[in-house]
């Protein structure tokens, strides 16, 4: 009803304004009155609460659920609050730069170095000690920066090379024999390559964009670095990452730039799923994680496969010393943290070589231990764990550079991968990234100094 | 002066009572306004100015990141893209829109019905749009390559191909045509358009726009699908370089202000408003 009438509101603005403010408050008493908050009701009371971010879910996610479930049984004092959280190297980032971090994040040990230098993470040392000697020596290269322990591991991979052992019978070659050499994995290659009346790729005997994951893992296999840490300088141009990127290119420039792409992309996205090209058939060699045993024994366990370390160019074979790239996922303390103490126990709990197998066995991943015990070889998920743990303590192992650019000198290596499937100038290629990453490196340093130099008072 | 007219000083109370009344009830949208847009504009433009990494403090560096900006072949890389997405995208949303509106509008049987199924795949998902389209454009297992081979076009890569990938978004966007076709059929009604113009934007949000070439491509291959507000994500957020990206964003925001003068200018010279 309107004022034009010349009758009054029904409800007067008064009464009306009382009734908004009764109603506000209500509200606002409601949402302030302490209650417990659903996280926190399952917790046993007088317990110390330390919030873990960790990347994980389904089957790796249980199992480092194991490992909380087993520390918050381990002792009265602590307990850790697991949460899943996707893109978490991210996602710590925004929260430690926020001022509100997790007490223990669950990240990648490419990102030591950079949580090293901005100090977003505390030295493990300052909380209490853990001794670097237990773990294997580029385990431990991985886990500190300039000498300070940064991070604690939780589970390593390193990359080895996964053939279909059914596929190899059927083209003539011994399942007990796998490649050694590039040109043992090229004729391999070239065999277990099957092609319908049309010349489309029905079966690849390998290709190195499936999976794309790892564009700047090739110079290992021929002898190449990718960065040089004494003098913080990039290492793209070297003879033996062109030689690299050159073998790479040949594998397009042999099958068909188009067709191989073709192929690449019909799978990129079915990894670990009944659809992935190795589990699936579609690929008879692959150079992959250990994590792989835990897909194909999911989806596929009657798969006939082995592993075996990367081939290397002939002239750098040595059996008794595998190549390969080292990365882990590492657990660190962020600035910030509101129990830090507390989160440097469940930490430590994780460093013991019980815990460190029980993960390891359930990820179907080695141990980052430099010593692991008889039993943890019976029975493992993955038949070939003994490979990636020759690569591990192998004295040629490498890791990534422990720089804080990694991240956008790995994008680099990404553009310039396609580049060379696609046919460009390899050299070329490989000068324009080491330049830019150089570049990168020596900007960061540059403000790295400005931002550590003493102000002047 | 006619003797019910108040005071001056009662009319300047009455005034200032009354805009307070209006600040107070408005206050909850200006703070937030304030705090959650005004704020984090300011600071951007200040980050453009340091290096900062989030985890670090920021460094004062000066204009240093927009220097970067004109030997940053991605910036370009991502700024092509972008214009070049945009500029299919609206041409080719404009022109079925209205295709379909005036067809839409000859009281054909069914024509209601028809709507609808245009109009429901915006109400999926984003993520589940591009894993819906992702298996169609396999080009290996997908529809839309099966059919390219039943009529003779084989080995398309449409996703993997630097040349086909951004043209294939611009055509997948279309998917989603259903919001400015609500707007391009209420203005043919002589419905104001104002009304559904809230849909349009809700159908073509920054995410729809963004999301897809993240999800399908992860801006590859060799960054032909690198759009800018991928590459300003990136930087920030994947490189760790927030001041950098700071300076990306405002790079944005002035040439998106320019584009939107110019048409602007261009919409006053040219259009005919009805009513106006």
């Amino acid at each position: 009803m309107s004022e034009d009438d010349g009758q009054r509101p029904s409800i007067s603005r008064r009464a009306a304004m009382a009734t908004v403010s009764v109603a506000a408050m209500g509200g606002l008493a409601a949402a302030m009155w302490p209650r417990t908050p659903r996280s926190r009701r399952s917790i046993p009371p007088g317990r110390t609460v330390v919030d873990y971010w960790e990347k994980w879910t389904g089957a790796e996610g249980d199992a480092i659920q194991h490992v909380v479930d087993g520390f918050n049984e381990s002792q009265n004092r602590i307990w850790v609050r697991r949460t899943a959280i996707s893109e978490i190297d991210t996602k710590a980032m925004v929260a430690i730069g926020g001022g509100d971090p997790p007490d223990v994040c669950g990240v990648f040990s490419y990102n030591v170095a950079q949580y090293a230098q901005s100090a977003a993470a505390i030295p493990l040392s300052e909380l209490g000690r853990i001794d670097t000697a237990i773990y294997a020596p580029a385990v431990r290269d991985l886990l500190c920066f300039r000498g300070k322990h940064i991070a604690a591991v939780s589970s390593l991979y390193s990359l080895a090379l996964y053939y279909n052992r059914a596929m190899f019978r059927e083209a003539g070659l011994n399942p007990d024999a796998p490649p050694r050499t590039i040109s043992e994995l090229d004729a391999a290659a070239e065999k277990l390559t099957i092609r319908d009346a049309s010349g489309a790729i029905v079966r690849a005997g390998l290709l190195q964009n499936l999976p794309s994951w790892w564009p700047y893992s090739w110079p290992v296999m021929f002898g190449g670095n990718l960065y040089d840490p004494q003098s913080n300088a990039a290492e793209f141009a070297s003879d033996a990452t062109i030689k690299a990127y050159e073998w790479v290119q040949s594998y397009p420039r042999r099958m068909g730039v188009k067709e191989t792409a073709v192929f690449g992309t019909a799978y990129d996205r079915s990894f670990h799923s009944p659809q992935d090209p190795f589990i699936s058939g579609r690929v008879a060699m692959i150079v992959q994680g250990p994590w792989l045993a835990n897909f194909a024994n999911r989806y596929n366990p009657a798969l006939d496969y082995a592993a075996a370390p990367l081939p290397v160019d002939e002239a750098i074979y040595n059996q008794n010393e595998p190549v390969g790239m080292l990365e882990a996922d590492v657990l660190v303390i962020p600035r910030g943290a509101k129990q830090p103490e507390a989160a440097f126990q469940f930490v430590a709990y994780t460093q013991t070589q019980e815990v460190q197998e029980q993960l390891a066995r359930e990820h179907t991943k080695s141990s980052p231990l430099a010593r692991c015990s008889p039993a943890f070889f019976d029975g493992h998920a993955n038949k070939y764990v003994r490979v990636h743990d020759a690569i591990t303590k192998s004295p040629r192992v490498q890791i990534l550079p422990q720089t804080a650019v990694w991240k956008s000198y790995a994008h680099l290596t990404e553009g310039a991968f396609d580049a060379a499937w696609k046919g460009a100038n390899v050299r070329e290629i490989c000068i324009a990234v080491q330049q830019r990453a150089q570049a990168m490196m020596d900007r960061d340093a540059l403000l790295r100094a400005k931002r550590e130099a003493p102000t002047a008072s | 002066m006619p003797s019910f007219a108040p005071s001056g000083r009662r009319q300047l109370h009455r005034e200032a009572k009354s805009i307070l009344t209006g600040l107070a009830w408005i206050s909850p949208w200006l703070l937030g306004f304030l705090v959650f847009l005004c704020a984090p504009i300011l600071m951007s433009a200040y980050y453009s100015l340091t290096d900062y990494a989030l985890i670090d403090k920021p460094v004062f560096v000066g204009l240093d990141n927009y220097r970067e900006l004109a030997s940053d072949s991605l910036f370009f890389v991502s700024l092509r893209n972008t214009l070049f997405y945009a500029v299919l995208s609206v041409i080719g949303s404009t022109a079925l829109s209205v295709s379909l509106a005036i067809l839409l509008e000859q009281r054909l049987r069914g024509a209601a019905l028809v709507r609808s199924i245009i109009f429901v795949p915006t109400l999926v998902p984003v993520v589940a749009n591009c894993v819906t389209w992702l298996w169609l454009l396999n080009p290996q297992y997908g529809l839309v390559s099966s059919i390219l081979n039943a009529i003779g076009i084989h080995d398309v890569n449409l996703l993997g191909d630097r040349t086909l990938a951004l043209p294939t978004f611009a055509i997948m966007g279309l998917w989603v045509i259903g919001s400015p076709l609500l707007v391009c059929s209420a203005a043919l009604k002589e419905v104001p358009a104002s009304l559904y113009e809230a849909a349009d934007l809700d159908g073509m949000s920054p995410l729809q726009v963004l999301a897809p070439p993240m999800i399908m491509t992860r801006g590859g291959p060799e960054n032909a699908t690198l759009t800018y507000s991928m590459y300003v994500y990136k930087t920030a957020f994947e490189f760790g370089r927030m001041g950098y990206a700071s300076a990306l964003a405002w790079v944005q925001i002035i040439l998106t202000a320019a584009i939107a003068v110019v048409v602007l200018v261009v919409a006053r010279r040219l259009v005919y408003y009805r009513g106006a």
